[in-house]
């Protein structure tokens, strides 16, 4: 029962749902923030992580995070201004990077590596619609939109794994994203989605992941990198030691790609005694961005901006 | 979900029927794979209501009376809360005023109250919206919420009512009401406090449980869809991811201090530790972004300690202490539980990806506004009440 009210629930309810809540109170002015007490600067308890969980498996746990620049563009790049030089400077100017795709270049059919192109000319684009061509836009990154898989294992942000048996789920700090991993009981996904529908498995000591069932709007980068709702991604994470994860990815697409192909790229464990992931709910943060243009944010005759 | 919907109907007649035509469209897109749920069978429990409540009645009171119950330990030996729990609740926040110190009801009260609930919950004007779920082959009850003898959520005070608010809480309320009785020709997302229309939270992720309909308080969630809680526990951790917005609490139970007074987020920092088989967390460092409010209009002050004990193999009893000194005179309490949902997943929820509502509920609400058409005595234009 609960699968229909819920899978019901994915396809309308975040359609409709601004129609049918009406929560919170009256409005209150800003509050102060004296009379909070003063955490503690007592450190975590320093425990190394065991190696492996009780079931014997290679243990993930932990707050982990790519470093590099595969999130502006997957394939070596150099540095450039950014999109907005005139008013960002050296602030929203992107760092040149080796890339992270085996072999240095996505194979595109030509057509494909033509949207690519013409994605990354709009990749600032925003268009706020009532219909699925709120989608033809730039990259879903700007507005706050979920990142799919695999681009959320290399964003600038950290995320954690929390390890059980049968499940393994990973939260990315960006938008507070979640995956759950599906260890033992393996389906087709049921819906399709922004993060896809993970199926895991061990083969020795990696842990291997399947992923379909994506919506199609997924971008792999800020460069335009993209595949479509037919992508297969198979992920393959590694213990390399206590604190370092070897991450690949095989990513098929019929449709965009002329073969499978791969990226790599090493992880790092947030070691700091005090890491953990800080909420970064994003959407308030792209409100003005999408829909100030339509009159939405502040009334068009009463812009006080 | 009636009463909601009457109070915002007169904003959102048409925006919704526009939202509404709008979902249609997404579901029939190629792309989209038809949800499982139209082909499952109906359980047959669930086939008359009041039978099927009864039924649910008798299974609660079983699971709570066995009295030798052993709390299920994870293989690293916290007591076990994984699963999925369901939130949702016919219990009113608060207790009716006429009902004094009653604190239960008996058993048939209490069945006919859940029957009302139940039955009005799942019935809607077809003129405004249709959500009514006998239109989509479903029965007024199948939300997976069990009755309760209590006669409210609040067990503390006694009357089982909020506590009086305090000076300054009255003041923010007195403005609130007459701000909502001037008209807001510039209203927009800038002012709109509302954070579950604008996809930044969804409903009643702290505390879980807020009181049901109907003559429920204002600010309480529906019992109703997207009510599911998933408890994800590994060393250290408890996680919980919520359906509605898949929004998400990380709650470390190793003995970490809270993040310092300056570090502000929508869902508070939580913190946890074992008394026994119960995990304690509280809950601090929330922000304060006029004119979103806090938990029932609370401030940044607000601090929230609630209590997860598994009570059953099928039943987690759920306690939380609220205290704002800058919004109550006194701290309050709540004393329910929540029933395990099957299978143990959620779904991914993308309001804000494809927060269609948001524009129609605005512009319905400008147009509104400029119009002069909003009844001043009700709902507000900044969405927010």
């Amino acid at each position: 029962m609960r699968i229909g009210l819920t899978a019901f629930s994915a396809l309308v309810v975040a359609a409709v749902i601004s129609a049918t809540a009406v929560t919170g109170q009256g409005q209150a002015p800003p509050a102060g923030r004296q009379g909070q007490p003063a955490a503690a600067a007592a450190p975590r308890p320093a425990a190394a992580p065991a190696a492996r969980t009780e079931d014997g498996k290679p243990n993930f746990n932990g707050i982990w995070q790519a470093l590099g620049t595969a999130n502006f563009n997957i394939e070596a790049h150099n540095a450039e201004p950014g999109p907005h030089p005139e008013i960002l400077g050296a602030w929203g100017a992107e760092p040149g990077g080796m890339g992270i795709v085996e072999g240095g270049t996505i194979p595109y059919k030509p057509e494909a590596l033509r949207k690519k192109q013409d994605n990354f000319k709009n990749r600032t684009l925003v268009k706020v619609t009532n219909d699925p061509h709120r989608f033809d836009t730039g990259d879903p990154e700007i507005q706050c939109y979920r990142p799919g898989v695999p681009r959320a294992n290399y964003m600038p942000f950290p995320f954690q794994i929390f390890q059980n048996r049968d499940q393994i789920l990973i939260v990315y700090e960006y938008k507070g994203s979640m995956r759950t991993v599906f260890m033992d009981k393996h389906q087709d996904a049921p819906v399709d989605s922004w993060m896809g529908w993970s199926n895991g498995r061990w083969e020795g000591d990696t842990l291997v992941i399947d992923v379909t069932g994506f919506n199609g709007h997924q971008w792999l980068d800020r460069a335009g990198n993209f595949f479509t709702d037919t992508a297969h991604v198979v992920e393959r994470w590694t213990r390399r030691d206590a604190d370092h994860l070897n991450y690949e990815a095989t990513i098929e697409d019929p449709a965009t790609y002329t073969r499978p192909w791969k990226i790599s790229f090493p992880i790092y464990r947030r070691v700091e005694p005090n890491a953990q992931l800080v909420e970064f709910n994003c959407v308030p943060f792209v409100e003005e961005m999408m829909y100030a243009p339509i009159g939405l944010y502040n009334p068009p005759n009463r812009s006080s901006r | 979900m009636r009463n909601r919907m009457l109070r915002t109907a007169s904003v959102l007649i048409i925006a919704t029927v526009v939202a509404l035509s709008m979902a249609v469209l997404v579901a029939q897109t190629p792309s989209a794979k038809p949800a499982p749920s139209g082909k499952q069978a109906l359980p047959s429990t669930t086939t008359d209501p009041e039978e099927a409540i009864k039924a649910a009645a008798d299974a609660f009171k079983k699971e709570t009376s066995l009295k030798a119950y052993v709390v299920p330990k994870t293989p690293w030996g916290d007591p076990d809360l994984r699963g999925v729990w369901n939130t949702a609740t016919y219990t009113r926040l608060q207790r009716p005023e006429e009902l004094g110190n009653k604190a239960f009801y008996t058993e048939e009260e209490a069945i006919a109250e859940y029957k009302k609930a139940a039955e009005s919950d799942a019935e809607v004007d077809p003129r405004t919206v249709h959500y009514d779920w006998k239109e989509y082959a479903m029965d007024a009850w199948q939300g997976g919420t069990r009755p309760n003898l209590r006669t409210s959520l609040i067990v503390s005070p006694e009357n089982g009512r909020l506590p009086p608010l305090v000076a300054e809480a009255q003041q923010r309320r007195q403005a609130a009401a007459a701000a909502n009785r001037q008209r807001d020709p510039a209203v927009g997302i800038k002012t709109f406090g509302n954070l579950y229309t604008r996809c930044v939270l969804g409903l009643g992720a702290l505390p879980l449980v807020r009181g049901g309909m109907p003559g429920a308080d204002s600010a309480a969630a529906a019992a109703g869809v997207t009510a599911e809680a998933f408890f994800f526990q590994s060393p250290g951790y408890l996680t919980i991811v919520m359906q509605s917005n898949n929004d998400v609490r990380i709650i470390p139970t190793n003995g970490s201090p809270h993040v310092p007074s300056q570090v502000r987020t929508w869902l508070g920092d939580s913190r946890g530790h074992w008394e026994g088989n119960t995990l304690v967390v509280e809950s601090t460092n929330f922000n304060s972004k006029e004119p979103a409010t806090n938990f029932l209009g609370s401030t940044d002050q607000l601090t929230i300690v609630e209590r997860f004990t598994r009570v059953g193999p099928n039943t987690m009893r759920y306690e939380y202490t609220v205290t704002d000194p800058k919004t109550w005179t006194r701290p309050w309490s709540v004393d329910t539980t929540m029933p395990r949902v099957d299978p143990s997943l959620i779904y991914e929820f993308a309001c804000h990806e494809q927060n269609y509502g948001l524009i129609n509920v605005v512009t319905g609400t400008q147009i509104r506004e400029r119009d002069g058409t909003r009844d001043l005595r009700g709902f507000g234009a900044r969405g927010d009440n």
